[in-house]
């Protein structure tokens, strides 16, 4: 044997020794799992002298023994002798001993207790001779336990989540989308009449899917100094701070490994992505949804009292769109089971509470804000389409299948079994096998509120967009089911990995092909030589000119393709596809453009009356790219 | 210490791994095309969106050829040899007549390409391309029936792909018999159609760059054609291109040369008309004829313009058939009248 010692790092050489953090802190730097009502954790001190661990260099008993000694600096059976209380580790008192109750059950550490003469020689060696070896330090507890350590690494991986987030959502590029035209160009009359009295144009609230003086006002604040990139970027906010609370939630409720791996999965889907460079109501209002989720569960245990903080950001949501309050149940329940200090009917109570809180704003914000056509005509009444179910179905699966199958997996998983068992002595602190299996089936269930919701409608429009906030509430159990999936101690590391890529790719590939729109550059810059505060302007989507166009066209200049009733010069009175027909024969727009597709019916009567038309002429066909193929914007000036 | 590094770098390196796994590429190549043909084909303007967007400078807007159509000043355009093989004979003729032409003639047999090259050329130098499209080897009902779309269809997609102006006179002299495409071989319907089925797959391509050149011959040799079968309708023409010259014999009055045509035109359109094929024949009259041509031009504001026929071809046509008629010429082209800057008509 050498004189050879290990070398030590600085810290070691100050304290002398290797100590944990807890140590040297102190007991109350240690976090430790909040344990369920009721749960006593049983008082755990050394009646007895503990065993002397000679061989201290080559076992890591989960003794405060060892980290007082890791060097076997300590004489052999250094301990306290018989009869003195052990030095207490709070930690251990907690964790350890509820699976290995007393000192005299530790069967692990009676194993390496050294009563024969011949560990005296081994430790004589250790001592006189530095060893050839030493395991480093070996942390108290697996990493699922979420030491300060743990937690300090999940959010460095949170925020690694963040950058990945925003750099694929800002890799989506385009100009405005019609709704996005819509939005920030209401906000802007919206804006004037909430600053000077500036009538708006048209009732925005009688066909606004969201409050018009909520979100569009912020956008078009927004957009006054920042643009529309500005306004989107404020949509990237909203997503990455839903993430964020995700994670947050996620982790309150379980742990930061399935905290990581909600945040993971929810990060890369398609709809996240897409909506968080989407200048559009949802972005906000799945934040909202979010805050309040949150909020939920982070006062599960506290007062019941302060779930009423999540009933305005909950109002505010539905407020801010309302297809919003297709999750308001869902929060109401989550509120019933995260009511982790209440049993039976005083769980109910809290759920009742919030709801009750959430209604009452509602009803109030309604009284306050009016008649609001929009509601029913873009929410609860919308009219019904012909989009097939099973088409819709296999959309929502491609969109959010493998998040949707994680989250099954993970409550399936759940309702079994608490936790993985890397820590089976903390395996009482968990809810009930009742309630684990509700939130397993709330949460995941509430994944298929708007599918099912759009299929009920018959239509697919906005479900790209929508089946993400569903997907928000099955997260936390997707990342349990991550979590799982990889095992405990992290036994199978590839199969997470396999989910997360497969789940970023998807999301990746598919929000490109769904941020796809007619790209206006081109179109906006021909109108804008052929336009003037005058004329009248028929356009398909023409939120979009006219938002673009704002500065020399009025709102109301701009006619839809979408409806329209005409009085024609030959005094009669037509609507829909005819009333177009009638307009174009009579020369009552003095640009026409066109791009099919979005409301072919008009279209088609447009195009019909144009043709051989001596009022019009063709003057420009402006091609463009989308993921469903090439088209073009045609435009047709009066001559 | 150590293992904190270990997890810093840990974290980081699957940070990195993140972020690297975010740039890859999720497109096959021709989905990247489409990608970056959507995404990146439009540059922007100020006051034009720009959000999102490649920054670029200005867009590649369709030229829009409606402040051609009716011009403050009236066209001064000729007609040459040697050109478009080369610009010499444009240059010279300028010179001979003292001033620089601003639409030039050309004829394109039916199954020629488009001669971007030339239509350039001719911008270039300041002039505007005037096609007469002559369908030789195909007859009416064919080309109305479909049976050359493809090759209209990449005619067209030149034209829209230039993005220049280009008046197109299509089958002129129809109301003639001396063509394959004259009444001798094809009848109005025949023609109104092919000219409908044309004009459609220009539109179709997006080709909204031509302007289109209705160009009957003057109605005196053939009095008993009337005009009005032959009319496509007013959505499919731009210029009524009427064909006459001053001959020996006949009529050599603007008035008597022009004026029925014009008038019988009238009574269906109200399109502008250019001449656009004349010249004179006379030889001791061609400085009165040339007088008589841009007078009558210069008063009639319903008339766009006029492009002199300068060949030696049967007669000789030229301006400097004469010196008396080249002087004329040049006197008469130094009038302010005349003259279009096509860049800023």
């Amino acid at each position: 044997m050498s004189d050879w010692r290990p070398p030590r790092s600085g810290a070691q050489e100050q304290r002398g020794r290797s100590q944990p953090s807890w140590a040297v802190n102190g007991p109350d730097d240690r976090p430790a799992p909040e344990p369920e009502p009721g749960y006593q954790a049983p008082q755990y001190a050394y009646e007895e002298a503990p065993p002397a661990y000679g061989y201290a260099e080559t076992f890591t008993p989960p003794s405060p023994s060892y980290t007082d000694d890791p060097y076997g600096e300590s004489a052999p059976g250094a301990g306290p002798s018989a009869g003195e209380e052990y030095p207490r580790a709070p930690y251990y008192d907690q964790a350890v001993s509820g699976a290995y109750g007393t000192h005299e059950q530790a069967a692990p550490v009676d194993t390496y207790a050294l009563d024969e003469p011949d560990a005296g020689y081994a430790v004589y060696e250790a001592e006189s001779v530095p060893p050839g070896y030493v395991l480093p330090d070996v942390p108290e507890s697996a990493w699922s336990f979420d030491a300060r350590r743990s937690v300090r690494l999940g959010r460095i991986l949170l925020a690694c989540l963040l950058l990945v987030q925003a750099v694929l959502s800002l890799r989506l590029r385009g100009t405005a989308f019609e709704d996005e035209a819509l939005y920030i160009a209401s906000g802007h009359y919206e804006l004037a009449n909430v600053l000077h009295g500036t009538p708006v144009p048209v009732d925005f609230g009688a066909y606004f899917s969201g409050y018009p003086k909520f979100y569009p006002v912020l956008a078009a604040s927004v957009d006054s100094h920042f643009g529309l990139t500005g306004v989107r970027v404020v949509s990237l906010f909203f997503m990455l701070g839903t993430t964020g609370l995700l994670y947050a939630m996620t982790r309150r409720m379980f742990n930061v490994r399935a905290a990581l791996g909600a945040a993971a999965l929810f990060c890369g889907l398609q709809s996240t992505l897409y909506l968080g460079n989407f200048a559009t109501y949802d972005a906000p209002a799945l934040f909202l949804l979010a805050l309040s989720a949150w909020l939920v569960v982070r006062t599960g245990r506290s007062n019941m009292a302060f779930v009423l903080l999540a009933a305005p950001p909950a109002a505010l949501a539905c407020g801010v769109k309302y297809a919003a309050a297709l999750y308001m149940p869902t929060l109401v329940v989550l509120a019933v089971l995260t009511a982790y200090r209440h049993r039976g009917w005083r769980s109910l109570l809290r759920g009742v509470v919030l709801g009750a809180a959430i209604a009452a704003l509602l009803g109030l914000g309604l009284k306050l804000a009016g008649s609001l056509g929009g509601i029913s005509g873009t929410t609860t009444n919308r009219a019904h389409g012909t989009d097939s179910a099973l088409r819709m179905l296999q959309d929502s699966a491609n969109w959010g299948g493998l998040l949707f199958l994680a989250a099954l997996g993970g409550s399936i998983a759940y309702g079994l079994r608490a936790r993985m068992g890397e820590m089976p002595w903390i395996g009482n602190a968990t809810p009930g096998p009742l309630r684990r299996v509700s939130l397993g089936v709330l949460l995941t269930g509430t994944a298929l509120l708007a599918p099912a919701y759009q299929i009920h409608l018959g239509t697919e429009i906005s479900l790209y967009k929508h089946v993400g906030f569903g997907l928000l509430f099955a997260a936390p159990m997707a990342g349990l089911g991550l979590a799982r999936l990889v095992g405990p101690h992290f036994r199978n590391p590839q199969l997470g990995i396999i989910l997360f890529v497969a789940t970023l790719t998807f999301g990746m590939v598919q929000s490109h092909e769904e941020y796809s729109f007619p790209n206006s550059k081109p179109m906006v810059a021909y109108l804008r030589t052929v336009v003037n505060h005058k004329g009248i302007y028929l356009a398909e989507e023409q939120e979009v000119p006219a938002y673009y166009l704002r500065d020399v066209t009025g709102w109301n200049q701009w006619q839809t393709t979408f409806l329209m009733d005409y009085q024609a010069k030959d005094g009669k009175h037509y609507s829909g596809p005819a009333a177009f027909s009638a307009a174009v024969r009579d020369a009552h727009f003095d640009v026409i453009e066109l791009h099919g597709g979005v409301t072919p019916d008009a279209d088609q009567a447009v195009t019909d009356a144009l043709k051989g038309n001596p009022h019009y002429r063709l003057t420009a066909v402006i091609p463009y790219t989308t993921s469903s193929g090439t088209s073009a914007f045609r435009i047709w000036v009066k001559q | 210490m150590t293992s904190r590094i270990r997890s810093l770098a840990a974290a980081a390196a699957v940070g990195l791994l993140l972020t690297a796994t975010a740039g890859c590429s999720t497109f096959s190549s021709s989905g990247r095309y489409k990608y970056q043909h959507a995404e990146g084909g439009q540059p922007s303007v100020s006051g034009t969106p720009t959000d999102g967007a490649k920054a670029s400078a200005k867009p590649v807007l369709p030229y829009d050829i409606r402040p051609l159509l009716k011009p403050e000043k009236k066209y001064f355009g000729v007609s040459l040899p040697g050109f478009p093989a080369s610009m010499q004979p444009l240059q010279t003729y300028a010179s001979l007549v003292g001033k620089k032409p601003d639409m030039v003639e050309t004829y394109a047999a039916w199954g020629d390409q488009f001669e971007s090259q030339q239509v350039q050329d001719t911008w270039d130098y300041g002039a505007m391309s005037f096609i007469a499209w002559e369908p030789m080897k195909k007859s009416l009902a064919d080309i109305a029936a479909g049976k050359d779309d493809a090759y209209i269809h990449q005619f067209a997609q030149s034209v829209a792909a230039l993005n220049l102006p280009v008046a197109i006179s299509f089958a002129h002299e129809m109301n003639g018999f001396w063509y394959p495409w004259g009444t001798k071989k094809a009848t109005p319907q025949q023609f109104v159609s092919a000219w409908k089925h044309v004009h459609d797959v220009f539109a179709e391509e997006g080709a909204t760059q031509v302007i289109w050149v209705w160009s009957p011959n003057v109605i005196g040799p053939m009095k008993s054609v009337r005009l009005k079968p032959f009319w496509p309708g007013d959505a499919y023409v731009d210029w009524i291109g009427v064909i006459g010259y001053y001959g020996l014999d006949g009529p050599h009055t603007y008035k008597t040369l022009y004026g029925p045509t014009m008038d019988e035109v009238r009574g269906f359109t109200k399109k502008p008309f250019i001449i656009a094929e004349t010249a004179s024949e006379g030889r001791t009259r061609k400085p009165a004829d040339i007088d008589d041509l841009f007078q009558g031009t210069a008063k009639r504001s319903d008339v766009v313009g006029f492009i002199w026929f300068d060949y030696n071809k049967e007669t000789d046509w030229r301006v400097d058939s004469s010196s008396a008629a080249a002087a004329e010429f040049r006197r008469q082209a130094a009038g302010k009248a005349y003259g279009v800057d096509v860049r800023k008509p």
